[in-house]
């Protein structure tokens, strides 16, 4: 298996560099750039035409990528057009906040998700799983974005419940203050999030448990007269995890890349608001860093969900 | 600081446009036009106490880069979030003109072309050290070294004696810039190649109006200065507040300066957050603020809150149709007409004026809040404003007589050129909210009733950075475009439709125009009756040549927690940087 990942990856390598050719291509083609919003009577053109031409973002632009990537080697991914801070440093700052929402929109997610497919999947056709698809469907005919601006403005605005916008409050001092802060800036977000998320691992979850109940190793575990609570949880429930443990390996990376309209909404600052706000701010450094990153995220995932399959389904191995 | 107020430039260009956009549903506000304008500047004076807190919003969809530095800041949200602190050197008065009542006083000498600044005794950074001459020469070394990457360089700065040679390197210190009382002195001395006469105006470009703390910063290399921590995160200001607490691009905390020398500000902390522009209208209703500003667009939605004091200015800007007659000649560095262009005819300029029903637009778009304007010269300019240049109001009758008697004959439905080529005109506008589209919309259909076949550049309304980028480089499927300036409080139209200025996006270039800019900045014009007539003859001749047509601006409201006095939007009132004074501002008893 060792053979494997390493093969898998080096063959990362060349789709990277496909990647981040075409992610930097498609951003210089972008009409406009970092400096066309500062124009205007009190700035000099001259002197934006200077601080374009000291940005190197005349050099023809096989120069400008090699610059780029010879700057990856060293681990610089350049500093910020717009804020002017490193990016490595603009990110890191993201990555952490979008990675305790995700993370707690994660366990929040599978702690809804997984005793509602049970729920379901065991009650077949019952009024629990009849309850249980109506959620379902709900949820999944819902556009995410439709539903947090409705939670927002009833629980945000309307009841005053939880923050609206931001990751801290201005005013939490202190370690346990912050933290708290933090927490209550998360958790509706959070809840909102998980709540649509569920869809998936509900149906798969319930499919495989309604599947796998008619299945001949389960029958006869029960004629050996097995008790039905051990052959469901022994049996049926852990084969009917494998289709969502396929999903943890990118579940896993995708903690770091955030959700792009959940962040929006609530003005959480995260990966994803940083990649909505550096494509319209034109800041290239952040944008080409990200998407490199976002991409590199992907191909960790798939192998990660491959590795974990072949490690808890014996039958699947990777060659 | 006018200026860092004045730099939102190209983000009110679309904002601009956009609150003319602002979505109605019914032209059923015929009033509000009235109402508008019974809008204050300030909140009741009453009796204050000490202590409170001030939650005030800040409203963008972005973070804030938080460059708490005026010769390095580029973004307007900066300005707005470091207000509090970020005090300009000069107090002005309503017309913006230079008064003593800052932390400095100016004095100007047209003779011997020098400024004379005096930092007042007792004004110290919040750290409690003086203000010095240092301070404010280094300001203008922050600007001008190259390694700082400042934006703020520009050639009218270097009016300055020596000031281009320290840009360029070749002098270690600026020429003209003298210290009598030497550096820890509170004396300076500006020399000046030129003298102009809008010298005595805060935001004229020539003389900058902030310091910067040398004893603090001297240790950061001017390449490290905009990253440092000591401007990111650990700031000095001299104004009445200073900064506790930064939640990078979230939030900002600010305390009572101890040292500030007009005494002890009474508000006990002040916290301005972002907050999504989307977020407004609700968190207005719900008083989640204390000081927040209204989006023109949700003004229905919120005009009947409880517990807040509505005020309003006009802000200086205009939102404006102009005509590509030429292009940028970038090697001359200036603009070429071209006498053959389509657009070059003065009859199709006026005609298409009086096709435009600004009022009936801003009455159903904009509940009143958005109005026509007549001139290019806004009317906070006070004497400089003519009020005898009435503009083109909505006049189809006259708009085809216009084009009738200048040889734009009817084929069909739509008129040929006198040449008889057939014409269209391609209109280039932004996108924006909802509403744009129906008026532009509107528009067009209205210069149908002239006979002018108008269509949108690309089929399209067009997206900010594209639509600029079309404009500033004269691409030839522009034939007139809508755009807006967000203007610096020094009146002068120069830097805007001179010769040699990029930004004078329609390129038209006639000897008069020249003749009448320069006398506006001409010595003469420090005679000021002068160049108050040379205003006013501009202002006809802008009308009547009808290159660039002002078409409109609006109310920018703020809601006020009714507890607050002290809040006033009036440029007198101001810390000088185009803010309220928050040293007045305090909770009523």
């Amino acid at each position: 298996m060792w053979k494997t990942i390493l093969r898998r990856l080096l063959i990362m390598i060349p789709q990277l560099i496909i990647l981040s050719l075409l992610v930097f291509l498609l951003a210089k083609m972008m009409p406009g750039d970092p400096f066309s919003g500062s124009i205007n009577p009190n700035t000099d053109p001259k002197q934006i035409e200077a601080l374009r031409r000291a940005a190197g973002l005349y050099d023809p632009w096989y120069v400008q990528y090699f610059r780029w990537v010879g700057n990856l080697f060293h681990g610089d991914l350049g500093t910020s057009y717009i804020q002017h801070v490193p990016v490595t440093s603009l990110i890191a700052d993201r990555a952490n906040n979008t990675f305790w929402l995700s993370l707690l929109t994660t366990i929040l997610t599978y702690s809804i998700a997984i005793p509602l497919g049970i729920t379901a999947g065991r009650h077949q056709d019952q009024w629990q799983d009849t309850g249980v698809q109506i959620f379902n469907y709900i949820t999944l005919a819902t556009p995410g974005f439709v539903f947090y601006i409705l939670g927002l403005w009833l629980f945000g605005f309307t009841l005053g419940w939880f923050p609206i916008s931001g990751s801290v409050s201005a005013n939490a001092s202190g370690f346990w203050g912050v933290l708290g802060s933090r927490l209550y800036h998360m958790i509706f977000p959070a809840i909102l999030y998980a709540l649509i998320a569920t869809t998936g691992t509900v149906q798969y979850l319930r499919t495989g448990i309604v599947d796998n109940k008619v299945e001949d190793y389960v029958r006869t575990a029960r004629s050996k007269g097995v008790p039905e609570n051990v052959v469901f949880h022994k049996h049926i429930l852990r084969n009917s995890l494998l289709p969502i443990a396929a999903f943890l390996g990118n579940t896993i990376t995708g903690l770091l890349s955030g959700s792009m309209i959940i962040e929006s909404v609530f003005s959480y600052p995260g990966m994803g608001k940083l990649f909505l706000d550096s494509i319209s701010q034109r800041d290239y450094t952040t944008l080409t860093a990200l998407i490199l990153i976002f991409g590199i995220l992907t191909l960790i995932g798939n192998l990660l969900s491959d590795i974990i399959m072949s490690i808890i389904d014996p039958r699947i191995r990777i060659q | 600081m006018k200026k860092a107020k004045v730099f939102a430039g190209i983000t009110l260009l679309s904002g601009v446009a956009l609150t003319l956009a602002a979505c109605g549903k019914s032209g059923s506000n015929a009033n509000e036009a009235s109402n508008a304008a019974k809008f204050s500047q300030a909140v009741p004076t009453k009796a204050t106490k000490n202590g409170g807190t001030v939650k005030v919003a800040v409203e963008t969809d972005t973070p804030f880069t938080g460059i708490f530095n005026d010769e390095l800041s580029t973004s307007n949200t900066d300005s707005e979030v470091m207000q509090y602190g970020a005090e300009s050197l000069f107090g002005t008065d309503d017309h913006y003109v230079f008064n003593n009542k800052g932390a400095a006083t100016i004095k100007i000498d047209q003779k011997a072309k020098t400024a004379t600044i005096n930092i007042k005794k007792g004004v110290k950074w919040s750290d409690g050290k003086q203000v010095t001459a240092k301070d404010y020469e280094y300001a203008y070394e922050i600007i001008a070294n190259k390694d700082s990457k400042s934006q703020r360089y520009t050639a009218s700065l270097a009016d300055l004696v020596g000031l281009k040679e320290y840009h360029e390197g070749k002098a270690s210190t600026i020429s003209g810039l003298e210290m009598p009382d030497g550096e820890n002195g509170r004396k300076v001395v500006l020399h000046f190649k030129n003298m102009k006469p809008g010298m005595n105006t805060s935001g004229n470009g020539y003389i900058w109006e902030a310091a910067a703390p040398y004893h603090y910063l001297k240790d950061v290399k001017f390449k490290d200065l905009m990253s440092s921590d000591k401007i990111r995160k650990r700031p000095l200001f001299f104004g009445p507040y200073k900064l506790q607490k930064l939640v990078r691009g979230q939030s900002t905390t600010w305390v009572p300066n101890e040292y500030y020398y007009k005494g002890k500000p009474k508000i006990t902390k002040i916290t301005a957050s972002v907050i999504n522009p989307n977020s407004v209208a609700q968190s207005i209703k719900s008083n989640k603020f204390d000081v927040i500003q209204v989006i023109n667009s949700q003004w229905p939605n919120v005009k009947n809150t409880k517990g807040v004091n509505f005020i309003a200015t006009v802000p200086l800007s205009y939102s404006y149709l102009g005509f590509k007659v030429g292009k940028w000649d970038a090697k001359k560095g200036e603009n070429v007409m071209n006498p053959k262009s389509k657009m070059n005819n003065k009859a199709l300029r006026q005609a298409i004026g009086y096709g435009m029903n600004v009022n009936q637009v801003a009455k159903r778009y904009s509940y009143g809040l958005s109005f026509r304007i007549p001139t290019l010269i806004p009317k906070q300019f006070g004497d400089y404003f003519d009020k005898d240049v009435k503009g083109y109001s909505y006049n189809i009758k006259k708009g085809n007589e216009i084009l009738d008697k200048a040889g734009y004959k009817k084929k069909g439905t739509y008129r040929v050129q006198p040449n008889g080529k057939p014409l269209t005109i391609h209109l280039a506008a932004m996108s924006g909210n909802a509403n744009q589209e129906p008026i532009i919309q509107n528009y067009i259909q209205q210069w149908k009733k002239e006979g002018l076949n108008v269509k949108l550049t690309g089929g399209r309304l067009i997206e900010f950075n594209s639509f600029y980028d079309k404009v500033q480089n004269d691409d030839p499927s522009v034939d007139m475009f809508m755009g807006a300036w967000s203007l610096s409080s020094e009146p002068s139209p120069n830097d805007l439709y001179s010769q040699t200025a990029p930004m004078n996006y329609s390129r038209f270039v006639t000897k008069k125009n020249t003749q009448l800019l320069d006398e506006m900045d001409s010595q003469k014009a420090f005679n000021h009756q002068y160049r108050i007539d040379k205003f006013h003859e501009w202002q006809k001749y802008m009308d009547d040549e009808a290159y660039v047509l002002p078409v409109s601006n609006s109310y920018t409201i703020t809601a006020v927690n009714k507890k607050l006095t002290g809040y006033s939007l009036k440029p007198s009132d101001s810390m000088g940087n185009g803010f309220p004074n928050w040293y007045n501002v305090a909770y009523t008893k």
